[in-house]
């Protein structure tokens, strides 16, 4: 099923962070406004010009959260859409903003996304769900279920799904937005506490708080908002999918690991371009073998070679794929709602030429993919 | 004796012995078969569908041991968790019993076992659907 055909050309203006990490002190919509404060600014528009807006988020911290964060602005009488789409959350919302703004209903939008996670393993189903007494309904077992078979199928040594997480690390080292800011070895990333085998704690991200916002204008209305358009980044592409039958019958992550790979094939139709034409690139590494199975699934290495892409050190800032320059879900943390947005906010910071010591030089486009249950995924494509 | 956990995937057999079936459904257009209750095809949407009773024994697919359970979870830990496919096509993620860490190797030979558990702090048990490695010779 593809995506409705384009219309107008939709660019990001302005985008903003909450530091990802913990922090009792400010409930959920302190924290989604204190990111769109920063994007706002970014994009030099004022609240009061912004027509709609669309809140990823996920667990539960009261009704309406998207209203409450946002009315601390002042009350302006605009649409605002909760979003609740799992991991993907923050995502969609960016992807109903663009779609807001190319059919022409809204000149600018915004799209935010916060989420305070409660520590642990994450779980998907109900509370009184019988998956619950089954065992199944455990997200980082699914991703330990897909390492093994992985593993078992590509010959990939554990010492390559590690290095997922040193560099993840490495680049979270140069991101002061970052839940982790320290590194480790490949070693100690094996020898860290066993979660589900073969994943151990280093290899699965950080359950986080946080959040993140971009302002999305129509290119040919930046100058009645007396937008830079200097500054802009353009939308090639924005998609969002959900499951399709693989022949294994649920939508847990284990049974497909690969759900990415329509959605990518549609973007990349959408932007008029293929993978080799992608400078970097963000994934969804909730756990490392995320990394190397989205890898795959956008075309940007054949199946089953991303671990040796990363081992050659391909996917690092200096390689031809660089991948989570941000330190992506293992160094950022992974707070739902904001995550998908945060991965466009490394993607504009990079094609601005604005990432500092992590600058991926002379990239003009980047790609952003997230995930979530319900096999949700999302690809959008930016270009400078 | 206690109830199956959920009777549109596990149906007990109507004796003494804790024994009983999995159920799914298999599309009489497309002919692909799925573990569980479902109206439509999962694969082409036809409504055209038969109830069928699933194969007891699989192939381990892949597994995981699970040393940090999720909340709620009422079993041991740790705990193995096996992703089993069944010969009419359907996976079936399910705990494996019975079995020493090191013996497990994907593409081995488990069949259905079931056991009583009982939810974490309630005095209700359950029967749930579990795997354990095949012993054809018994």
């Amino acid at each position: 099923m593809n995506q409705m055909p384009q219309g107008r050309e939709v660019v990001v203006a302005g985008v903003g962070l909450h530091p990802f990490g913990r922090f009792p002190e400010k409930d959920l919509a302190t924290l989604a406004m204190e990111a769109v404060l920063p994007a706002l600014e970014d994009a030099g528009v004022r609240w009061k010009d912004i027509p709609v807006a669309y809140f990823g988020h996920v667990y539960y911290q009261g009704m309406s959260v998207g209203e409450t964060a946002l009315g601390k602005l002042g009350l302006t009488g605009i649409p605002i859409i909760n979003v609740e789409n799992a991991c993907s959350s923050g995502s969609t919302a960016f992807w109903q903003a663009y779609w807001g703004v190319t059919t022409g209903l809204y000149d600018l939008a915004l799209a935010f996304g916060a989420e305070k996670v409660p520590r642990g393993p994450v779980t998907v189903t109900a509370e009184d769900s019988p998956d619950r007494f089954i065992g199944g309904d455990h997200m980082m077992a699914g991703y330990a279920l897909r390492m093994r078979r992985y593993m078992e199928d590509t010959g990939a040594p554990a010492s390559a799904l590690a290095q997922v997480a040193v560099k993840a690390r490495q680049n979270g080292t140069l991101n002061p937005f970052a839940h982790r800011n320290t590194t480790y070895t490949i070693e100690e990333v094996l020898e860290s506490r066993p979660i589900a085998d073969p994943l151990t704690l280093y290899q699965c991200c950080p359950t986080s708080e946080g959040a993140a916002a971009a302002v999305l204008c129509a290119r040919e209305s930046l100058g009645r908002y007396g937008i830079d358009e200097s500054r802009t980044v353009g939308i090639a592409a924005a998609v969002l999918s959900s499951g399709s039958y693989n022949g294994r019958g649920s939508d847990h992550s284990a049974f497909s690991p690969y759900r990415t790979e329509p959605g990518a094939i549609q973007a990349y139709e959408m932007a008029g371009m293929g993978p080799e034409d992608v400078d970097l690139v963000q994934v969804h590494d909730a756990a490392t073998i995320g990394e190397l199975q989205q890898l795959e699934s956008l075309h940007l290495t054949p199946f089953g070679e991303a671990w040796r892409a990363t081992t050659e050190g391909r996917t690092s800032l200096t390689g031809d794929i660089p991948t989570n320059t941000d330190g992506g879900l293992l160094a950022m943390g992974h707070p739902f709602g904001a995550t998908g947005i945060r991965q466009v906010h490394e993607t504009v910071t990079q094609l601005r030429g604005e990432a500092g010591q992590r600058q991926v030089p002379g990239a003009t486009v980047g790609l952003a993919q997230c995930s979530g249950a319900g096999d949700v995924t999302t690809v959008h494509i930016l270009k400078r | 004796m206690p109830e199956s956990i959920d009777p549109q995937r596990l149906r007990l057999a109507d004796d003494e012995r804790a024994s009983g079936v999995l159920l799914g459904v298999r599309c009489l257009d497309c002919g692909v078969t799925v573990f569980g209750p479902c109206a439509f095809c999962q694969s082409c949407t036809s409504d055209r569908l038969e109830p069928v009773e699933l194969e007891g024994t699989g192939v381990l697919y892949s597994y995981t041991v699970v040393r940090v359970p999720p909340a709620g979870w009422p079993g041991p830990v740790p705990y193995v968790l096996g992703q089993v496919e069944l010969p009419e096509g359907p996976q079936v993620l399910a705990e494996v019993i019975d079995c020493e860490h090191d013996q497990l190797k994907i593409g081995m030979l488990v069949e259905l076992a079931l056991q009583a558990v009982a939810s974490e702090g309630g005095t209700e048990e359950k029967l749930v659907y579990k795997w354990r490695p095949a012993h054809p010779d018994d």
